[in-house]
């Protein structure tokens, strides 16, 4: 059936833009550490901005705004993105808090032992920081998913569109609308499920992350 | 000549005068404990020694080489120096057996399985290898600074740096750290524990620097110490903490 | 430039009667969240399973499914039930459902984390269960999750913006309007992000204001 093609699209789009959010809110978090003013400056301002700006009014921004600027971007790029850049927002948020609820003292041990800062960073924040992080991780997954709909309006044959021409086809728009629901809420299920067998994996007494 | 010679080191922090002048030595297999008030420096000047703080001024001569000296490799020192908290701070994304590998794998450059095989010796000897693939949360405060001593102890360190290692633990934990503690004394390992405790530092240490106010006003053995010392400072210290217990 | 300011200023009216709905809407979906998500969170405390297991199925599923497809249903679908909904109508009642299962899951967190024996000393004072949840637990969970709930309104400010893909006349749908006229698509949407940051803005600083009054003594949130 084309919902669930569709569906295929959606699952490419979350994935694709949940990659790019976890790289840039990695890369922003890692930033963040630096204490650089210019720097920090830049960053504050990114997640003022990109958390403020609604997810649709970016999409139009790149996909409809900056080919007038001559910049042209095919739709799945636009998508991935406007998402990316968005989420990437948040997650910095996330990875910033979790990075500093890691014990002061466990870093200066690191230290005390030698380590350089790259693998005190390495071998002791990060894995902290990523156990840490794993609800936000999930909300922001959830929020991916949930705005992905809106690439119909940019012409990728995701579930909506499908159902949206299904709907105008057959005219029984309520069995359909259902149907895009029950899958979405199948894909997200899904996606919790793989994050908890994930998370299970790599749980550790006493790192706390509710 | 001393494993750790320190002169006349000052340590300001902005215009604060935390540290005015120490000289304290340390042979090799000697064990000295430092003493204090509460604020007197005694963790500034231990952290000034493997220079996770930078002294303002003074030398600190370790293995024959002055280490306030620019172009020293300061984590290589630091391998070298083994250095245990008050909290423990063990890594607790990381069970109790990986915490000891983790810096002979990562800074000792050894194969996993030397690591490990090391790791398990090393936690024999404080009783720790039953509880090897716990995580630091699960373990008691007295289990947790057994494996911090043997996490520090296991990169075969010239001299082991402790601050305070009974401070944050209840009489009985306490007990079994100093325990502990006392075997590497026996063993001639050379220390450097900074405490309160006149009970461990009476058992682990052959002799006892005193500070006050960023100064050493005394350095003798436990029981010239303890009572009846001639300097006011050292004696009112001693009265309160022992009648204390 | 020049020309595109002209144009703002030619459309001023309708920019201004869009932005009027955005807000409307938005303050409307606040409220109605709130009041709903305290219903919600409620129905989570109820003794029978039943009730619990329904409600939780309830917030799961609206926060994992997206708010498009519940606008879209409403708006599209029922019409085929002889249902016509106007789009006002369908906003409102499709954003409270969301919102509602949002506050809920927020003021649940918060009473996770609350000291149960509180809950304890009032119940052996011989307050009834509603008694309880209205002078003991409400005000605590409420004041715990005011970062929370703030934030949700912001949300809500953003998500106001999909309102125009169901034909409802708020500001992004203005703002529409006027690019599809003059084809300056960047300008336009570049004013849009700039209105919506400006928008946000205000709602920080009420935001901070209300969480300063609201402060309690030992009640760091
Ligand atoms: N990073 C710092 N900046 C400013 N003052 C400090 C710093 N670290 C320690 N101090 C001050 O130095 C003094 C000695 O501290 P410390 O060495 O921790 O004492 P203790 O003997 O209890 O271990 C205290 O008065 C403390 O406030
Ligand atoms: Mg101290």
């Amino acid at each position: 059936m084309a919902l669930a093609k569709g569906a295929g699209y959606t699952i490419l789009v979350t994935i694709a833009s949940v990659c790019a959010g976890l790289a840039i809110g990695l890369l922003m978090a890692v930033l963040s550490r630096l204490q650089w003013k210019p720097l920090s400056l830049f960053l504050a301002a990114y997640l003022y901005v990109f958390r403020s700006i609604p997810v649709l009014v970016l999409l139009f921004i790149v996909f409809f705004g900056l080919p007038s600027m001559g910049i042209r971007i095919p739709p799945f790029t636009a998508m991935v993105l406007t998402l990316g850049l968005i989420s990437g927002a948040y997650l910095a948020e996330i990875f910033r808090g979790a990075m500093s609820a890691v014990d002061r003292d466990e870093i200066l041990a690191a230290e005390a032992m030698g380590m350089s800062r790259m693998q005190s960073f390495l071998y002791i924040i990060l894995p902290q920081m990523f156990r840490m992080s794993i609800p936000g991780m999930i909300n922001e997954f959830t929020s991916i998913l949930k705005y992905t709909p809106f690439a119909y309006t940019v012409g990728i044959p995701e579930i909506m569109k499908e159902a949206m021409s299904l709907a105008a086809l057959t005219l029984r728009g309520v069995e359909i609308y259902l149907a895009v629901g029950i899958i979405y809420f199948a894909i997200y299920k899904l996606f919790v499920m793989l994050f908890m067998v994930f998370e299970k994996k790599f749980r550790v007494p006493g790192l706390a992350h509710e | 000549m001393a494993l750790l010679e320190v002169k006349n080191l000052v340590k300001k922090f902005d215009d604060k005068d935390v540290l005015k002048g120490i000289n304290v030595e340390l042979s090799e297999g000697q064990s000295k404990v430092v003493m204090g008030g509460s604020g007197c420096g005694k963790s500034t000047m231990l952290r000034c020694l493997n220079l996770l703080i930078q002294p303002t001024s003074g030398e600190i001569i370790f293995k024959g080489e002055d280490i306030t000296r620019p172009g020293v490799d300061v984590r290589k020192l630091r391998q070298d120096i083994g250095f245990v908290f008050q909290h423990f701070a063990l890594y607790r994304h990381l069970t109790v057996q990986d915490n000891v590998t983790l810096g002979l794998r990562k800074l000792k450059k050894m194969s996993a399985n030397d690591a490990t095989e090391k790791a398990l010796y090393e936690l024999e000897r404080v009783d720790m290898v039953e509880h090897r693939h716990k995580y630091p949360a699960q373990l008691s405060g007295g289990q947790k600074q057994r494996v911090a001593i043997v996490r520090a102890l296991a990169m075969d360190p010239a001299v082991l740096f402790l601050d305070e290692p009974t401070s944050a633990l209840d009489p009985q934990m306490t007990r079994e750290v100093v325990t502990v503690i006392n075997k590497l004394f026996l063993d001639n390992i050379t220390m450097l524990c900074v405490t309160h405790d006149p009970f461990l530092a009476k058992y682990i240490s052959d002799s006892i620097v005193f500070l006050d106010k960023g100064v050493v006003v005394a350095e003798d053995i436990a029981e010239r110490l303890f009572y009846d010392h001639p300097d006011p400072r050292v004696r009112h210290f001693f009265l309160s903490v022992i009648d204390h217990r | 430039m020049d020309a595109f300011i002209n144009d703002l200023i030619a459309y001023s009216p309708q920019i201004m009667a869009g932005l009027k709905n955005t807000v409307l809407l938005m303050v409307i979906m606040s409220v109605t969240g709130l009041i709903g998500g305290v219903a919600v969170f409620y129905l989570t405390l109820s003794r029978a399973n039943a009730v619990r297991t329904w409600v939780e199925r309830y917030i799961s599923f609206f926060i994992g499914t997206p708010l498009l497809v519940h606008l879209f249903l409403m708006y599209y679908g029922l019409p085929q039930l002889g249902v016509h909904l106007s789009a006002f109508t369908v906003c409102i009642i499709g954003f409270t459902l969301n919102v509602s299962a949002y506050n809920a899951r927020y003021l649940m967190t918060a009473y996770h984390g609350l000291d149960k024996t509180e809950l304890e000393a009032a119940q052996a004072q011989g307050f009834t269960p509603p008694e309880i949840f209205r002078l003991i637990i409400l005000p605590q969970v409420i004041r715990l999750s005011v970062p929370s709930l703030t934030n949700q309104v912001i949300q809500n400010l953003k998500d106001t913006s999909v309102a125009f893909l169901i034909q409802y006349p708020d500001f992004f749908a203005q703002v529409q309007e006027i690019a599809s006229t003059n084809f300056q698509f960047f300008k336009a949407y570049m004013t849009a992000g700039l209105v919506y940051l400006v928008l946000v803005s205000i709602i920080v600083l009420a935001a901070r204001r209300l969480e300063k009054r609201l402060i309690l003594p030992g009640f760091q949130t």
